[in-house]
């Protein structure tokens, strides 16, 4: 249940952001596309929208919304999933209710907002993906607003972090029909997060090379990881120096995606933008760098023995 | 008459070893087994490579060895028997319909995941989604059971719709995430989040549980299920207290948000 910002901008009467911090992490976010912005149908603007912020602490972003809720850390999912409770009317208990840091009028008015709103639009940030539970506190989310289609449109959007993070995921989805997480040992795209997903190879140390585009796993990921990224040949493309090009076997310096170079960006909503390059750079682009490595691997001889063919794991039942 | 392999160095990279089954070396002279073809990434390599094999036409499989990164031992295998002398890897009997599969020492994750029937038995730790279903399935287990002695991890038994999961050792979060039926036994807990957003099924805990607050307490009873449970697993020593003499199950039911119809038992001894 998702749509482009360019909805919420013209429809979106009640919006909710969970665990995340707009005002300073998409400082435009507010004023371009969700609460600042007057339409059509909400032609007062900002008085016509209601926002509400769901976070462990009081943000900057708070102070832009009407109700701030200031959930206890580590409790997004029991919250969420007593939501899905109420909004079914069914009862939970006021003991339990107040576990999660909130009172029952909080949490009634809420339900009763959602319930009368003509579109409302959940966006959820690293504070609810990242804590304890990860994809079921997103899997929590994205099921209230699916089941919010019940009594109202809603829909949910992940709050994309910097780069190109959404094109990745898009790419992988038309290529191979899974977004991350991907194996193509046997000859075919086979997924399972956890068992295939970055992080997890690298720290059970499943890989014996690694190849990374514009992104920094060597700041980003636990130690474990960073440290079996230093044993095995690591190639890094990056147009600045990082913590991954620093331990990285190969650094090739590239022309930076968007000021140097030309290519497509996505934003969050899965929207591709053109990016228009304003400068030229004595580097050459990503995507010249992996097709020369392509052309380079095409000329080493095909891995499996003469005239055979990768086996799928069910016919072999 | 066995078929027995000893890991002569464990692979770099996952080894993929479906064959590892069976239903495979039942048939197979020592020459076709030494040659049957296992993915050591994506290589296709014979598994004399990695294994020393002696014995042949046999459904008894004996393993020793470090097997940590063999992935898919007893991979839908449905008769005869696997004991392993070692620590096994992933999808350990995923998709088995029946024979049994015995583990001395650690197991990793998805083990037994969406099996139909069989047995598996693991003496020391073993990891998360146990049982589980795969992703984007919508079952995981549909019947059998897995006895784990030591620790598990994550998503214990997550959408399972029949069967039997016995830990032995603790359990992480979402034990028995959105259960459809069966069993899961927690002979020493679990931490948060157990049997979230479960349909039906039932998860019984020797020790007191962090409840989701989307749980009703319903009553304390000595359901008589649990005696019958317990004539079947004292075979395996293990003993789940019934008598109202010893204490009482405190009954939770949930979850409320599916809304579902499942029951967490809680052992409150007297």
């Amino acid at each position: 249940m998702t749509c482009t910002l360019g909805e919420v901008k013209q429809r979106a009467d009640f919006i909710v952001y969970w665990g995340g911090n707009p005002a300073e992490c998409h400082p435009r976010h507010f004023t371009k596309y969700t609460i600042m912005q007057k339409s059509k149908f909400l032609p007062r603007g900002r008085k016509d929208r209601t926002m509400v912020m769901v976070d462990i602490r009081e943000t900057k972003s708070a102070k832009a919304a009407n109700i701030f809720l200031q959930v206890k850390p580590g409790k997004d999912f029991e919250l969420i999933t007593i939501l899905r409770a109420l909004i079914k009317d069914q009862q939970v208990g006021d003991e339990q209710i107040a576990e999660t840091g909130l009172t029952r009028e909080a949490l009634d008015d809420l339900v009763q907002r959602m319930k009368s709103c003509k579109f409302g639009c959940f966006f959820f940030g690293m504070g609810l993906s990242m804590t304890r539970g990860k994809h079921m506190n997103s899997a929590a989310l994205l099921t209230l607003a699916a089941e919010m289609n019940a009594f109202t449109k809603f829909v949910a959007m992940p709050m994309r972090g910097h780069g190109n993070v959404t094109g990745a995921d898009v790419i992988m989805r038309w290529q191979t029909g899974y977004p991350f997480g991907i194996t193509f040992n046997r000859g075919y795209p086979r997924y399972n997060p956890g068992e295939f997903s970055t992080v997890d190879v690298l720290v059970r140390g499943d890989c014996d090379a690694a190849f990374i585009i514009g992104a920094d796993p060597g700041a980003t990921m636990p130690q474990p990881a960073i440290n079996h990224l230093k044993r095995i040949p690591t190639i890094c493309l990056d147009p600045h120096v990082t913590h991954t090009s620093k331990l990285a076997r190969v650094h090739i310096t590239t022309a930076a995606q968007g000021i140097s170079a030309p290519g497509t960006a996505y934003r969050m909503d899965e929207i591709p933008m053109p990016l228009k390059p304003a400068l030229k750079s004595p580097y050459p682009t990503d995507e010249e760098v992996v097709r020369r490595i392509n052309e380079a691997i095409a000329q080493k001889p095909f891995w499996l023995p003469e005239g055979s063919q990768p086996q799928m794991i069910s016919t072999q039942v | 008459m066995t078929v027995t392999l000893h890991l002569k160095q464990p692979p770099s990279v996952p080894l993929e070893a479906e064959v590892l089954s069976p239903n495979v070396m039942a048939e197979l002279s020592n020459s076709e087994i030494r040659s049957l073809v296992v993915y050591h990434g994506k290589r296709q390599v014979p598994l004399e490579e990695f294994f020393d094999v002696e014995g042949e036409r046999s459904d008894e499989l004996i393993l020793h060895g470090e097997l940590t990164k063999v992935r898919m031992i007893g991979r839908a295998m449905s008769s005869g028997s696997i004991t392993v002398h070692g620590s096994v890897g992933m999808h350990l009997g995923a998709r088995m319909t029946g024979g049994s599969i015995e583990v001395h020492g650690d197991a990793s994750d998805w083990i037994g995941a969406e099996m139909m029937n069989g047995f598996i038995h693991v003496h020391g730790n073993a990891g998360g989604q146990i049982g589980a279903a795969y992703r984007g399935a919508l079952a995981g287990m549909k019947n059998g059971t897995i006895i784990v002695d030591g620790a598990a991890g994550l998503e214990v038994g997550m959408r399972m719709r029949r069967g039997t999961i016995i830990l032995g050792g603790p359990a992480v979060d979402f034990t028995g995430l959105q259960m459809k039926g069966g069993t899961i036994i927690l002979l020493s807990g679990a931490e948060i989040r157990t049997g979230a957003w479960m349909n039906r099924g039932t998860i019984i805990s020797l020790k007191p549980l962090q409840m989701m607050p989307t749980f009703a307490y319903a009553s304390d009873f000595n359901p008589t299920f649990v005696n019958v449970y317990t004539k079947r697993l004292k075979q395996f020593g293990i003993n789940l207290p019934f008598t109202a003499s010893q204490g009482a199950y405190q009954r939770y039911s949930g979850d409320l948000s599916v809304p579902g119809k499942g029951e967490i038992l809680v052992w409150q001894p007297a």
